[in-house]
């Protein structure tokens, strides 16, 4: 079992109460979601329409003074951070990521700034291993841009997450570019988180959507390759060269078929898109890199070493906890898939690669041993 | 060995015309002022590379802007739709492959192909 230094780049962070978040809404959002009574508040978040029939958290991430998994640092602290090398985490909100799937354009944008503000005042305070995703919502790309470049000197706001997909595009569309200009100029990655498909803006799922959520899933991988294929594509990355990108939660082993498929069709269709400059498998081994969670499982370990060194599995992966979810990985599984040479790699320095962080700004790891 | 296929006049600008000549099928193209000669067999999965798409090159200084470049004629492949410098015959996006090329050249109003 790897043992040595490790960054986890998801790690979901949640509200203990919407009373703790209301306070960072501008004083007209507070007006707008306030408490009127029997009515509550207007809701934060999209609802999931596909319940998971034993709850999408591990029963033992509930913190002992209530709250939701996640809410609560000591208990984070106690079951992730002190309990191996963790040197950095990756914050990457809770069922609050959802903010693209609002409907209202403007309150999502509002959210997504308080968002952002609650954690840097409430959480990255309490630990110098956290650091944060810059939560957008996409609906307004535009002003997706301005927050991203108003936390462009916090150095542990760290990359721009996307989830839900507001426009039905894959996110490499043009519409979607100003939120990469600022990441870009920002030097942050652009990380799209799996797991979209089922709330308020699926458009997940090709063939139709989906009705269970065994399915939604299983074809998370869906999304990613919608997206990833979308921007090479449309030349994400020849026009914001620097772009590095991260598909989160969306699986690995799925990579090596698309682009093989990829390059195929590009070999065909490059009439249509004679702005690209490289086969799309060359695009995806300089800006792609992919989490590990959840990793698939082969019938033999062999098999699925072999799939991911297809696509240079030792440099595109970094590890993904995705603490306190009910399908998390431990360190331990997931050193136990993966070649032993990968492991310093796949566990710590890809990401540090991926964020361009140097050994002297991070800070140590504080282990408890056991 | 050179073969004369014809008056230049019966080869209009810029459309391909695929002529029986021996045991081979070759299409020959006037563009400009030079003429080409292509043996009419792709050499991805052996299609009938002449029937397929010739035009100049479509080329792009950024995402979403076509421009073409109408000095470097281009053939694409009616099954799948790769494409062919037609000049040296080798593939736009994989250098390895190239549909076989005749040398042809214009003689006193006659369209010659050399096909040794």
């Amino acid at each position: 079992m790897y043992t040595g230094e490790i960054i986890d780049c998801d790690v979901h962070h949640a509200r203990g109460s919407d009373e703790e978040f209301v306070a960072y809404l501008s004083k007209g959002w507070r007006e707008y979601v306030a408490d009127r009574g029997p009515a509550g508040l207007v809701p934060l978040t999209v609802q999931d329409g596909l319940p998971n029939p034993h709850g999408f958290m591990r029963a033992d991430t509930y913190p002992e003074n209530g709250g939701a998994p996640g809410s609560d640092y000591e208990t984070l602290r106690r079951q992730l951070l002190d309990r191996s090398n963790v040197r950095r985490v990756i914050l990457t909100f809770g069922d609050d990521s959802h903010v693209s799937g609002h409907h209202n354009p403007y309150f999502a944008t509002e959210l997504a700034r308080a968002l952002n503000d609650w954690t840097i005042e409430r959480w990255l305070p309490k630990d110098d291993r956290l650091a944060s995703s810059i939560l957008v919502a996409c609906q307004l790309p535009e002003r997706a841009a301005a927050e991203i470049r108003r936390h462009a000197d916090n150095r542990r706001m760290v990359q721009v997450m996307l989830v839900d997909n507001p426009y039905n595009y894959g996110f490499g569309h043009p519409v979607f570019h100003p939120i990469y200009e600022a990441a870009e100029e920002t030097g942050r990655p652009v990380a799209i988180h799996g797991g979209a498909g089922g709330w308020a803006n699926p458009a997940s799922t090709g063939g139709g959507n989906v009705t269970l959520y065994f399915e939604a899933h299983t074809l998370w991988p869906q999304a990613m390759m919608t997206h990833l294929v979308s921007f090479i594509g449309h030349g994400v990355f020849d026009k914001y060269p620097k772009l590095r990108l991260l598909l989160i939660e969306g699986g690995a082993a799925w990579l090596p078929s698309l682009m093989w498929r990829c390059d195929c069709d590009y070999k065909g269709l490059r009439r249509e898109v004679p702005w690209l400059r490289r086969l799309p498998s060359e695009y995806v081994a300089e800006h792609v890199w992919l989490t590990t969670q959840p990793l698939e499982i082969s019938p033999r370990r062999e098999q699925i070493v072999e799939l991911l060194s297809w696509m240079n599995g030792a440099e595109r992966l970094v590890y993904s906890s995705d603490y306190p979810h009910w399908d998390a990985d431990e360190v331990k599984h997931i050193s136990a898939q993966l070649p032993q040479s990968w492991h310093r790699r796949v566990f710590f320095e890809n990401a540090m690669k991926l964020y361009g962080w140097s050994e002297a700004e991070l800070p140590a790891s504080r282990m408890v041993n056991a | 060995m050179s073969v004369d296929v014809g008056p230049v006049d019966d080869f209009p600008m810029k459309r391909m015309r695929v002529l029986d000549i021996g045991a081979r099928q070759v299409g020959i193209v006037r563009w400009g002022d030079r003429i080409f000669a292509v043996h009419n067999l792709c050499s991805h999965q052996g299609g009938p590379v002449c029937h397929g798409v010739l035009s100049g090159r479509l080329t792009s200084p950024r995402p979403g802007e076509l421009t073409l470049d109408d000095s470097s004629p281009t053939l694409a492949c009616p099954w799948h739709g790769w494409e062919f410098d037609l000049s040296t015959g080798t593939a736009l996006l994989d250098k390895k492959l190239r549909i076989r090329t005749f040398p042809a050249r214009i003689v006193d109003g006659r369209v010659l192909i050399d096909l040794k």
